[in-house]
Formats: C-alpha cells, structure tokens, sequence
C-alpha cells in the first residue's frame, strides 16, 4: 500500500485512463437519450428521479450499446452486475468489448512503466515512465498473448464446461433452491480458484520480467510458478489480503453507493462518491502489483532492486516528474 | 311414524345446499401413483348431462398429455416456435415425456356398451396427426338434449418430467390435466380443442370425488377437501394411504404430494364475506414465508370478493411448488400454485404477486369459467387487472428487483417503485407486441411467443384505462354485474360487452371494436409546441397528433409560465388538431392526456412538449450514472492485465 501511496500520480494516471476511455462511449449515450427525451416532460420526470416508465420505453428502442441502459446502472446494482456479469460470462455489445479490450492494451502498456516505479519505490519523471513503458509494452504484449489464450480457454471452456453442462446435471432433480445455489457457489470457487491461479501466476510474470529485466515471457511465467510454489503460503496470503481489501472496497461502496438522485448538486456529489470507488477500485489492483512485487524482492532480498538501470531519455522540458 | 319420516327426509333434502352449478359433468375418481415408476393407474366413472339443445352423437375428450408424447405434437410445434425452432429445445429422454393411454372405455347407463375400439383422436384445430391430445368415440345412441349417459374409463398414465406446469422432480409430484376429461358439449357442437402451448383448459361445471393412492406418509394436497384417509398396503408390500377428496360445482381436479411438503393452516374471516380456510402446502427453505403467502391469499380474497363477488366454497389449498418442479403460477379449483425464492426481500411482491394473481384466478376462471382457449383474456387479463388493482391496495410501494449471480441472488432498486398502473398491467410486454394479434382472435391461434401480451398485458390496460375514463364504480359495477350473471357458466366476449352497455346505459363498441377486434395501437403525441411574443402577448399554438391507428378521446392541457392552465378536450378522430391562444404569459408546456387516461399509449415520452425542456439535462445525469457502470465493466476487464 504504501508503495502505490507515494506515487499518487500512477493512481490518478489509471483513473483519467479510465475515464478518458469510458467518455467516448458515455457521451455517444448521452446523445442517444437527449434525443430520446427530445423536449418532452419526460425529461422532466427524468431529471429529478427515476421515470422507469421511460426507461423501459428508451429499452424497446435501444440498439448497440445503448442497450445497457437498464435500471442496472443504477448504484450498487451497477457493480452487482458487472460482478455478476464476470462470474456467470455475460456477453456484452460489441462496442463495449471493443473500447474494453482498448483499455486493456494500454493497461498492458502502462504496465512496466507502473511496475518498474513500484520496483524502484522512487519518484521518476514521466519521460523515464514512458520509456519503461515502452521497454516492456512488447514483451507484455507476448505475455498478453498467453493470457489471453489462458484466459479464452477458461472463460470459453472451463466455464462453459462448469456452468453449461457440469451444473445442469448437478442440480438436475434438486428440488431445494439453496442446495443449488450451493452448488453454484462451489463451482463459483472453484472457477475462481483457477482463475485465481492463473492471475496470479501471471502478476508474478510481470513482476519477474521487470524487477529481474526478462526478455522470455515464458521463462518470466516459469520463473513466477517457481516463485509462488517455493513461497506458496505467502504469496497466495498475500493475494487473499490484496482480494479482502476489493471486498471491502465493495463493500463500503455498498453502503454508500448514490441513488438515483436530481440534477444539479445532488448529480454531481453522486458522481464524486461514485468516482470515489472507481479510485478505490484502480488503487486495490494497483495495491495488488505493487505488494505482489514488494514480496518478491522481499524474499529476495533486495528490497528495490531492479536489474535494469535506470532508463534515461533525452531530457525534455515538457517531462513532469512522476511523483 | 310414516308421516315423521316423510317430513325428516323432507327436511333434510331441503337443508342440502343448492347445486351452485349445472353439474353436467361429475367425475368419481379412483387413481394409484406408482412413485418409483412415475406412473399412475386410474379409473373413472363419469356421469354426463346434455344441457344443449342438440343430440351428441359422440363424445370428445381431453388426453392433454399426449401433448408431450413427442416432439411433432401440436404443443411441442407451438413451443418450438418461441426458442427459434426445434433445434432450440431442450432435448427430452423418452423416460421424461408422458403420454397417457386408454385401456377401457365403456358406456354403463343408459345402456351398456363396450367402445373401446371405436376409440380415435381428431385434431379440430390444425389437423396435425401426430397430436393426440383429443379423443373421440362415437356413441352408439345419441344422448337426447336433457339427457345423460354414464362412462366408465380406465387409463394408464407416463408421468412427466416438469412441463407445463405438470410432472415430477425427485419425490416431488404435481399432477395437473391428468385424467381423462370431457370437452364441453355445447348447442353448435364439442368444444374439444387440442393442447396448445399457449393455452389453457375448459371445461363443465360438476362434483369431484376423487381416491387418491399415493405412497404412505407423504403430504397430499389436491381440489376439495379430504374426506377420508385409509392406509393400505399393496400386494408388494408398499405402504401407500388413500386419500378421498370431494369437491363440488369446479370444473377440474388437481392434486400434488411429496413427502417433503410442510403443512400450515390459517383462516380468512371478514365482516361480511364467508370464511375461509386456508391450508398451506409449504416448502420448508420457505418456512419463513408461510404469512406471507396467507397475507396475499387474504388480499385476493377480500377485495376479488368485496369488488366482485364471494368465494364460495370455504377452503382454498396454497401450493408453495418445489424449485425446478415448473408448477408455480398456476390456478386449479380450490388449489393453486404460488411461488416464491429462497431469498425473498420484502418489499419485493415475491410471492405475493403470484399468490395474490392466483388466487384470484379461482374468481376469473374457477367462478366465471369462460373458454380459455378461445378467450383467455377473459380470465387473465381480467384478474391481471385485479391483481395489480389489489396489490396497489396493500403492497404499494413495492419495487423493481434484479437477480444476480445465477437468478440466485436479489438486489432491490429502491430507487424504482413499481407502478400498478404500468407495471403492474405489464405495458412494456404489450408495447413491444402490440400488433401481434387481434384480442379477438381464437386464442390458440395467437402467435405463441407474443400471446401473453395480448391476452394478459392488453386486458388490463383496457380495463385500466376503462377505470380511468369511466370511474372506478362503473366499472366495478360492470365487472361485478358480469361475475354475478357468468358465475358457474361459460361467458362469451359478447356477454362482457353486452353488461357493459346494460350497466352505462350506452353502447362504447367504438371501444371494444379497437382494444378487442382490432391491432391497432393508441398513440397521442404533441407535435409541436410554438409560444412567441406578438406585440403585448404571446400566440401560443399547440399541433397535437394522432400517430397510432385508434382513437380515443384525450385531455389536452396547456401551462403557461404564470400558473394559467388551459385544458382542451379533444375527441382524438383526426389526424391532429391545432390550438392556438393569445395570453400574457408564454407557454411552458402542453401535454395530451395529461392524467393518464389512456393507458394503451404505446410512446409516452412523445405526449408532452416543454419549451424549458430538460431532457439533455437529464441525459447528462443518466449517462453519468451509465459512465459509472461502464468504468466499473472495465475494470472487471483490467484484471485480465
């Protein structure tokens, strides 16, 4: 935690990432629905609470990716879906997965640069940043590769497998809903499990090609299973205590999470609250890489050590310090 | 001594109650499960009497689950039609389908007659050969019009996995359409349809006796109440018990049994209505809920029964299904199906939704008992109307859930009150199907994947929107003249329409005519809305338009920026109709139907006009909200870096 505290920059680098991502599609909606509501008092309705009546009208008209402007948004139920939407494999429209997979390739580019400054645990300037960013964009990028493969086989057959086929025959003559909401839950953790595994394996790769300036990803992916199976216990509490703290976040997000509110004050308060917990969220994935790192050069002990020399780039006066 | 006994039989046949029926069609009922085998065995004797003016020359019956026999029964053709084709449909081993077979028909009374081989099935609707879901047989002599004949049958029956609200799962049974069942005969001949996916029963009014033998020690639950019990053991050493239930004047006879079932009973006692005993066939992950269920069967007793008319028999049995059994949402004489989850927030009107609909089927089906076949809307969307009308009396607010995780987990929007007037009659289901069919279309010929919008969704908005426009006493007058007059019958649309102008005093056929023989959609909208300043005032003028095929009369009603209000009524024949005013304050907004009278407006976002609009305010709030959710899906996506 304390490593990605003292680079405030990162977090509120990934969360204008974030937002730069999402406005886009955001401001596509916007349009949509101002049209939708045109002059009417509709609108009205609309602007000091919820017209559910609209919306379900907007509903039967909506096309694209408008068509998730359901009553689902709404507060907490937004990340109940979204979370619900991960574990059960929901499919999504294809501009959401398109502008998702986006966020995703300039994740794995910000990646070494984040990596390598929670590696070093010393301000750099942006310049330096970026040019790690650079050094290992394409190496991540081979490694996104076999993650992806990894991850397409679990999400496109393990889950299927489990859920598709392995639940229906378990709950087949069930006549006791909690028995097999249950079962759904167990299989839940057991795909979790493996999702888990991989994830993890997969952190510790990235963590390995930076802290250790690995060129094979898959000998980066070797080394990181080495690593967790020689520090098994360890790593895997680490990653409980990194997956607590997303709960909490959750959780806390649950409580005060904004309805549906007005316009004017009361909208913008909400989007701060709500704005809120995506920091919170980015700062848990970060806290996650970060601390995964702190343990490896812990058990190596190195304790900021990087095998890569500092990068240098040509001084330039627009270059910022990264703090 | 002899004149005493005469008066004493005298006297006792008059304490009898009346026959609340005609009960024309009586069935003695003897029937073994065989649990294991999922099997049962029965035999009936059916007692019938021609109330026509027509000599029946045979007899038709219902064999409904022949329906699931195979796949190229009518039903399964239906079914097939709403997943995208056969190919979509969950494939079924034969262990799981059902059938149910004749072994032995035979006329006792008059005369004696052996018919089993004259035993054929036709299909009146759709001449498909592979259904066998109706049999007829020829009778050797015409039963004259006041005449009655007596069968007796034997059958043998495959029972189902889950469908349709029938079948078996695990040591759970319902069993529902399941015996051997007349059609009704009536003066242009046999109403004997077959079973269409979409579709419901009909049947004549009579008395039910009905032995039931079903393994020993599992709760039974069935129409009637119990008049016996008897354990047994069978030749093999199997424990069953023989339940007796009897139920007079109902129209069908259904029964469940599991040993799983939890028992509750409680008593529905009002100031002017009979009582009722309320016996709760509970699942015990539902323990928690059982006042729940006796709440709502409450609420559709008390006011179905102030608004309508009485229940009349005394006891109601509420069947909480099993999870995966299919049979929830279902309504029998004296017994119906609720329905509810394991996780149940209040608020949320799970299960009193159903428990409240269902239980009010047995006014709008089990009382009036009109054709559901033909005219399913006569009892759906009548009580889909009652239910939200009585829901709105108790439950308000109740709000929008979501299941997650599976459908496992509810979150309740407190944010999304759920309003009886759209919700509740389901106008979004209607919106979307509007054009689908005409009301007045036979009902098992409604395109099967849009037939509840027609048939539930658009009675009740018509109702509805008759209740906004008429008052609620005309049509409560009108509903409770229709129930009194159709009680233990069989109404026809034309007898509704006809109590509606009895009651008003006037003819709206105009009405009927669009809601009930017609497709066409209501929608009323302001075109334009113009209010500029000339010299020391400001012409306003308002184009409302007529988009939609119907018309209605609407409201036109008109703000100006200093509190003046103008409201216009408008017959809504044209195609649009312009206002014009000269005030000193400016226009702020003109809305047409500004109270809602019309419930069946498809686009109601395009009946008003603001010229201090809001909306790209309010878009910029709810694509905010949106943004949020977005951000928090990519995330879900950058745990993949």
């Amino acid at each position: 935690m304390r490593r990605v505290n003292r680079a405030p920059l990162i977090l509120a680098g990934v969360w204008v990432m974030t937002l730069l991502v999402s406005l886009p599609l955001t401001l596509a909606l916007r349009e949509t629905l101002a049209q939708h509501l045109g002059s009417s008092l509709a609108g009205d309705r609309a602007a000091s609470g919820v017209d559910y009546d609209w919306m379900q009208e907007f509903g039967d008209v909506a096309t694209g990716t408008a068509v998730t402007f359901r009553p689902t948004i709404l507060g907490f139920g937004a990340v109940l879906d979204n979370l619900s939407a991960f574990l059960d494999d929901t499919t999504r429209p294809v501009a959401i997965v398109a502008f998702a997979s986006a966020y995703v390739v300039l994740w794995i580019f910000l990646a070494g640069g984040i990596l390598d400054r929670y590696a070093r645990d010393r301000a750099t300037r942006s310049s330096g940043f970026f040019a790690v960013c650079g050094v290992f964009f394409f190496r991540f990028a081979r490694l996104a590769v076999v993650q992806g493969i990894v991850y397409a086989f679990l999400f496109g057959w393990m889950h299927a497998w489990l859920f598709d086929r392995l639940y229906p025959n378990l709950i087949r003559d069930l006549t006791v809903e909690r028995t097999a909401f249950l079962i759904r839950l167990a299989l839940y953790a057991v795909f979790g499990l493996v999702l888990a595994g991989c994830n993890l394996i997969f952190d510790y790769a990235k963590v390995r090609a930076v802290v250790e300036d690995r060129r094979s990803v898959l000998g980066a992916i070797t080394a990181a299973a080495r690593f967790i199976g020689r520090n098994y216990a360890a790593a895997v509490s680490l990653y409980l205590l990194d997956f607590l703290l997303f709960l909490i976040v959750i959780a806390a997000y649950a409580a005060v999470a904004p309805s549906a509110g007005g316009i004017g004050a009361s909208m913008w308060i909400g989007l701060m609250v709500s704005e809120l917990y995506i920091v919170a969220r980015l700062w848990v994935k970060l806290v996650f890489w970060a601390s995964e790192i702190a343990l490896f050069q812990e058990r190596l002990a190195h304790a900021g050590y990087v095998a890569r020399p500092e990068p240098t780039w040509p001084d330039s006066p627009a270059a910022d310090a990264i703090g | 001594m002899r004149v005493v006994l005469i008066l004493l039989v005298a006297s006792t046949a008059s304490a009898q109650p009346a026959a609340l029926s005609p009960r024309n069609a009586n069935y003695t009922i003897d029937a073994t499960l065989d649990a294991a085998g999922h099997t049962i065995t029965g035999s009936e004797v059916i007692t019938w009497r021609n109330i026509t003016t027509r000599a029946a020359t045979d007899l038709q019956f219902h064999l409904y689950w022949n329906a699931w026999k195979h796949d190229r029964t009518t039903f399964m053709r239906e079914r097939a039609l709403g997943s995208g084709g056969a190919a979509n449909q969950p494939q079924r081993a034969d262990a799981d389908r059902s059938r149910i077979d004749v072994t032995s028909l035979k006329l006792t009374s008059p005369a004696t007659a052996e018919l089993t081989t004259q035993i054929h099935f036709i299909q009146p609707d759709d001449g498909n050969a592979d259904d066998e879901t109706v049999m007829a047989v020829p009778l050797p002599q015409p039963v004259a019009p006041g005449g009655s004949t007596t069968i007796e049958v034997k059958w043998t029956a495959q029972i189902p996995r889950p469908v349709a609200r029938t079948g078996v799962i695990g040591s759970y049974f319902f069993i529902a359409q399941w015996f051997p069942k007349l059609g009704v005969f009536q003066d242009d001949g046999w109403n004997c349809h077959q079973f269409h996916s979409h579709t419901e029963f009909f049947s004549d009014y009579g008395v039910y006796d009905v032995s039931l033998t079903v393994p020993q020690g599992w709760m039974l639950g069935a129409t009637g109440v119990e008049r016996d019990r008897r354990d047994r053991a069978d030749p093999a050493d199997r424990k069953t018990t023989t339940h007796r239930y009897y139920q007079e004047d109902v129209h069908d006879f259904t029964w469940t049994t599991s040993p799983d079932y939890i028992e509750r009973t409680a008593r529905f006692d009002h100031g002017t209505l009979p009582a009722v005993d309320m016996r709760l066939l509970l699942q015990p992950e539902h323990e928690g809920q059982a006042d729940r269920h006796f709440d709502a069967t409450r609420v559709a007793l008390k006011y179905y029964g102030e608004w309508f008319g009485a229940y009349p028999y005394g006891h109601i049995t509420i069947v909480d299904p099993a999870y995966q059994s299919g049979a929830g949402g279902m309504e029998y004489p004296t017994l119906f199906t609720a329905g509810t989850r394991w996780l149940a927030p209040d608020r949320v009107t799970t299960p009193e939704g159903v428990t409240v609909h269902e239980a009010g089927h047995q006014f709008w089906y089990g009382l009036v008992g009109n054709n559901e076949f033909e005219d399913a809307w006569m009892d759906e969307g009548f009580n889909t109307f009652s239910t939200a009308r009585a829901i709105a009396q108790v439950y308000d607010p109740n709000y929008l859930a979501v299941r997650y995780f599976g459908g496992f987990i509810p979150w309740m929007f407190r944010d999304i009150v759920l309003a009886r007037e759209t919700a509740g009659n389901g106008l979004a289901s209607y919106r979307h199907d509007a054009k689908a069919d005409k009301q007045s279309t036979p009902t098992y010929g409604y395109y099967s994947p849009t037939s509840s919008s027609i048939t539930y969704s658009k009675t009740a908005l018509w109702l509805n929107t008759m209740e906004r426009w008429l008052g609620w006493p005309a049509l409560q007058k009108i509903m409770s003249t229709h129930f009194e007059r159709w009680k233990f019958k069989h109404p026809k649309p034309q007898g509704f329409f006809d109590v509606t102008t009895e009651v008003l005093g006037r003819n709206i056929g105009w009405y009927f005519d669009q809601v009930y023989r017609s497709s066409d959609v209501f929608d009323y909208g302001v075109q334009d809305l113009k209010s500029t300043r000339e010299q020391d005032q400001y012409r306003t003028t308002v184009v409302v338009r007529r988009y939609g095929e119907a018309m209605f009369p609407v409201d036109v009603l008109v703000t100006f920026k200093n509190g003046e209000r103008a409201t216009e009524h408008w017959d809504g024949k044209d195609r649009w109709t312009l206002y014009a005013y000269d005030r000193p304050a400016q226009a702020l907004s003109a809305e047409v139907d500004p109270n809602r009278v019309l419930l069946l407006d498809v686009n109601l976002t395009n009946n008003s006009r603001t010229l201090e609009p809001k909306g790209p305010a309010a878009a910029t709030k709810w694509s905010l909200k949106w943004m949020v959710w977005l951000q928090d899906q990519l995330l879900s996506w950058a745990f993949f870096v």
